[in-house]
């Protein structure tokens, strides 16, 4: 048997581009990059047949440090792009990718409906409580009574739970993460990469210079994983662990089996034809061509 | 004599049918090879309300709805009174109404002449009698057939082709009302002068300018749409929904407008041609993403069916005050092509070129459309829907062995990888990037990589230079007009030909980049110019002059707002004022 057969196509530097990233030392958002390129590579993904799209903001010049296909879109607009690319293209692996102010905020129109229509892509928020790329302002993210750059007598708003809203608005698997624990992160993105449907990892990534040096082990010590006997196909269950203050709990919160938007487009073309051979451009315009 | 051109205009309540009677004389004219156009307009009730319909038929070319309306036929004058100024009869009309309507109107109100006709008659009645409730429209598509010669034969297999479609039965009944009312017009004074006279020829398309442009998208190739409905565009979402699907292609309708070009520009990068379509309000969301497209070099064409603006604005009405928004819409430098379609066959042909200059030059191409071509239905030759398709331009194996994104190349435009192509990889941004699409933000590169990307336009102006021109070589008069505003002006046009005036018109499809020097060429063969539009601030007026001096001295600028159709006889009065008012000013400088 030649060995080098048996050897994987790929390696995780197989995915890295040779641009630098422009994080600050310390990022959290460099853990969810190594993760991205180790699960990459634990699922073998064609980088010639994966496109990474991005909003704008710190986390959103991913898609320039993977070296598959990439968009770095608008502010608030990867998961537009995402549908785009993934209905007229159903063989690729799509990835979304941004912050939390991104997704949640500007974005977060999109972020409902895309998963209320069980898009087939991977949705991976960078989440640091903050905007980061304009230095320093509150986020939806950003907890009530904090200080930022604009909140400067503390956050009046109550922040949301990115997973809570995934999972009311019809993802199909909802996953959170630390980018701080490398190995938990690579192995939910790898069954969110492997789940057919919306599948929206919230990636904790602590933001070093507008969220405190500290933050990391703030996290480390709030973590906790799920219960093994949690079930994640239930609703009920997964929302427990939103909404949580004392913990970060990081797992597979939800995860059921719907038909996607790739299914029920496919059975839109079956019925639109009922059957029939596709008609030409001719025959429609012959449609207009009064024939009684 | 007979006449070759007649035009009918039909008002009744909601539930009257008048939109369906528009439709069966219309197929049936289109049948017999008559040129036929067709409005219509409703009242701003959901459903139900007032609706009405305005069918020229002509033996001869035309190119806008007709100024005066020969004959009217109104179920209810309670309704009329809602379309003021839209179904104006002519002095000389031939007036139908109900003899059964409450409502009471005088020939005076209708600012009719001593030679018109008015004939009140059972309509209600009769489509009781015939068996078919309901059917007093074809009741009074029996009348008018009757009166005016229309081919009875053809309308009565109309009748029968709309209605008994599903069941003969249905088919049947609605042919029993149409010939009640055919012999009730037979026992009325004939009136042959006013008979329409033709010869049958072949069958004609008809469609409207939203079904052109959606069908020229197909044509094009396009096989992916995402849209956010909005009046007066939702007619190709909702046209591409049922079509794209049977073509292998796919629809999105997405959560809002920016949503909707998002997916465009994904499934173009992604490699298909895609297309949106919307209104000025959709326009000014899409205009983030517009940048974005000419940023990162991605095809995409956008509809845009103008109203009447700003902000809501006047949605069921046309108006020509979205150019300043397509052709300088957004912030920073972001080249793009603008086309405008200026009747409903345009709509397919501009439409075939806006993917056309897309794809080939890597540009968000936008097509100008407008309320009245959209919605209006019109015929035309089907030898007539034939336009070459181009494509985007995929790199060679030597292109991919150093595989750069936005290569510097004499025309600005760049081998575009799809994914799946293995070489092919790159990312791409809007961020200022370098040939390799990185990311940069350096004076030199901002500044050669715009010269780059409106390097584009050159080609495109060289190669696309759409534009008609109409009238004498020599004309005193030289009107400028873009968009649905060219049916006017060229009867216009016409008009002031037969009575001996020599008036001209120029009329570009391609409204950016400009054909400036087809446009110079027009001015030094007219004496005085007059820019027609229907835009209050006057944005055609004030774009051109970006372009070409418009002394004034010799420049006469007539605009209004939309909200009502621009109509031959206003054209016609500025063209009568203009060369009255120079005859005048040579006879004070003799």
């Amino acid at each position: 048997m030649n060995e080098a057969a048996t050897l994987p196509e790929f390696k995780p530097a197989d995915y890295k581009t040779d641009l630098k990233p422009v994080w600050c030392a310390g990022c959290g958002d460099f853990g969810v990059l190594t993760g991205l390129y180790r699960a990459l590579t634990e699922l073998q993904v064609k980088p010639w047949e994966t496109v990474v799209v991005s909003g704008i903001g710190c986390s959103s010049r991913l898609p320039g440090y993977v070296d598959t296909f990439g968009v770095n879109s608008l502010h608030g607009r990867a998961l537009p792009l995402a549908a785009g690319v993934k209905v007229v293209r159903p063989d690729l692996t799509v990835i979304a990718v941004g912050g939390d102010g991104d997704g949640l905020a500007i974005g977060g129109n999109h972020f409902m409906h895309a998963a209320r229509r069980n898009l087939d892509v991977t949705y991976l928020i960078m989440d640091n409580e903050i905007y980061g790329l304009t230095k320093g302002q509150a986020a939806p993210t950003t907890p009530t009574g904090d200080k930022t750059k604009s909140t400067h007598y503390g956050n009046p708003e109550p922040a949301v739970d990115p997973c809570e809203l995934a999972i009311s608005f019809g993802a199909t698997w909802v996953g959170r993460a630390f980018s701080g624990d490398l190995k938990g992160t690579v192995e939910l993105m790898v069954k969110a990469l492997s789940h057919k449907g919306f599948a929206f990892l919230n990636v904790m990534s602590p933001c070093v210079t507008w969220r405190g040096d500290d933050l990391f082990k703030t996290l480390k010590a709030k973590q906790r994983q799920l219960p093994e006997n949690h079930d994640a196909s239930s609703r009920a269950a997964a929302l427990i662990y939103t909404r949580e203050t004392e913990f970060m709990t990081t797992g597979v919160l939800y995860d059921v089996s719907e038909p996607t938007l790739l299914d029920r487009l496919a059975a839109v073309k079956v019925t639109a034809l009922a059957g029939k051979p596709q008609p030409t451009v001719a025959d429609i315009i012959s449609s207009f061509q009064p024939s009684f | 004599m007979p006449k070759r051109d007649i035009t009918i205009a039909m008002v009744g309540a909601g539930g009257d049918g008048i939109v369906t009677m528009g439709d069966v004389l219309s197929q049936a004219a289109a049948r017999d090879g008559l040129n036929v156009l067709k409005t219509e307009a409703y009242g701003p009730q959901i459903r139900g309300g007032e609706s009405s319909c305005v069918v020229r038929l002509s033996a001869d070319p035309i190119y806008e709805s007709g100024d005066g309306v020969d004959a009217l036929i109104v179920f209810s004058w309670a309704d009329f009174s809602r379309f003021k100024g839209e179904c104006t009869p002519a002095k000389n009309a031939v007036v139908l109404s109900d003899e059964a309507d409450p409502v009471a109107r005088t020939p005076e109100d209708l600012g009719l002449g001593a030679d018109a006709v008015w004939i009140k008659l059972p309509f209600g009645k009769l489509s009781t009698d015939s068996g078919a409730k309901g059917s007093k429209n074809l009741v009074g598509l029996g009348v008018l057939t009757a009166l005016f010669d229309l081919p009875v034969d053809t309308l009565r297999r109309a009748v029968v082709s709309r209605f008994g479609r599903k069941k003969a039965a249905v088919g049947e009944s609605a042919l029993k009302a149409f010939e009640a009312g055919f012999l009730l017009g037979q026992t009325l004074p004939p009136m042959p002068e006013r008979r329409l006279g033709f010869t049958p020829g072949p069958a004609k398309l008809i469609m409207s300018g939203n079904e052109a442009t959606a069908i020229g998208a197909l044509h094009a190739g396009c096989r992916y749409f995402a849209g956010y409905p909005i009046t007066p565009s939702t007619e190709i979402l909702m046209f591409l929904d049922e079509w794209l699907p049977k073509m292998g292609g796919s629809l999105s309708q997405t959560e809002d407008e920016l949503s909707a070009i998002g997916a465009v520009l994904g499934a173009s990068f992604a490699g298909e041609k895609a297309m949106t379509a919307t209104s000025g309000p959709g326009l000014s969301l899409m205009t983030e993403m517009l940048g974005l497209a000419s940023m990162a070099e991605l095809p995409c064409v956008i509809v845009n069916v103008q109203r009447g603006g700003p902000s809501t604005g006047l949605p069921t009405a046309s108006e020509q005050s979205d150019l300043f928004q397509a052709v300088y819409g957004g912030h920073g430098d972001a080249p793009r092509v603008v086309m405008a379609p200026s009747d409903v066959e345009d709509c397919f042909h501009t439409t075939v070129d806006a993917f056309n200059i897309a794809e080939e030059y890597q540009i968000p191409v936008i097509v100008l459309s407008d309320q009245l071509v959209a919605q209006r239905r019109e015929t035309f030759d089907p030898a007539s829907l034939v336009h070459a398709v181009r494509e985007r331009r995929l790199p060679s194996p030597e292109e991919l062995t150093d595989y750069h994104r936005y290569r510097e190349t004499p025309d600005g435009v760049s081998p575009m990888a799809r994914p799946g192509i293995k070489g092919g990889i790159y990312q791409t941004n809007g961020l200022e990037h370098d040939e390799k699409g990185s990311p940069g933000s350096g004076f030199l590169l901002h500044e050669k990589m715009n010269a780059k990307r409106y390097r584009k336009l050159r080609p495109i102006r060289d190669a696309y230079t759409f534009h008609r021109r109409y009238g004498p070589q020599d004309a005193d008069i030289g009107i400028l007009c873009w968009g649905s505003s060219k049916g006017v002006v060229r009867e216009a046009v016409q008009r002031a030909n037969a009575r001996g005036q020599k008036v001209a018109a120029f009329v570009p499809q391609m409204i950016y980049p400009f054909p400036k020097k087809e446009l110079e060429a027009f001015l030094k063969s007219v004496k005085h110019i007059l820019v027609v539009e229907l835009s209050y601030a006057a944005q055609f007026y004030k774009y051109l002059r970006t372009f070409v001096d418009l002394p004034a001295e010799r420049t006469h600028v007539y605009k209004r707002s939309g909200g009502k159709h621009l109509t031959v006889a206003e054209v016609d009065a500025e063209i009568v004022a203009l060369l009255a008012a120079e005859r005048v000013s040579e006879k004070v400088s003799a």
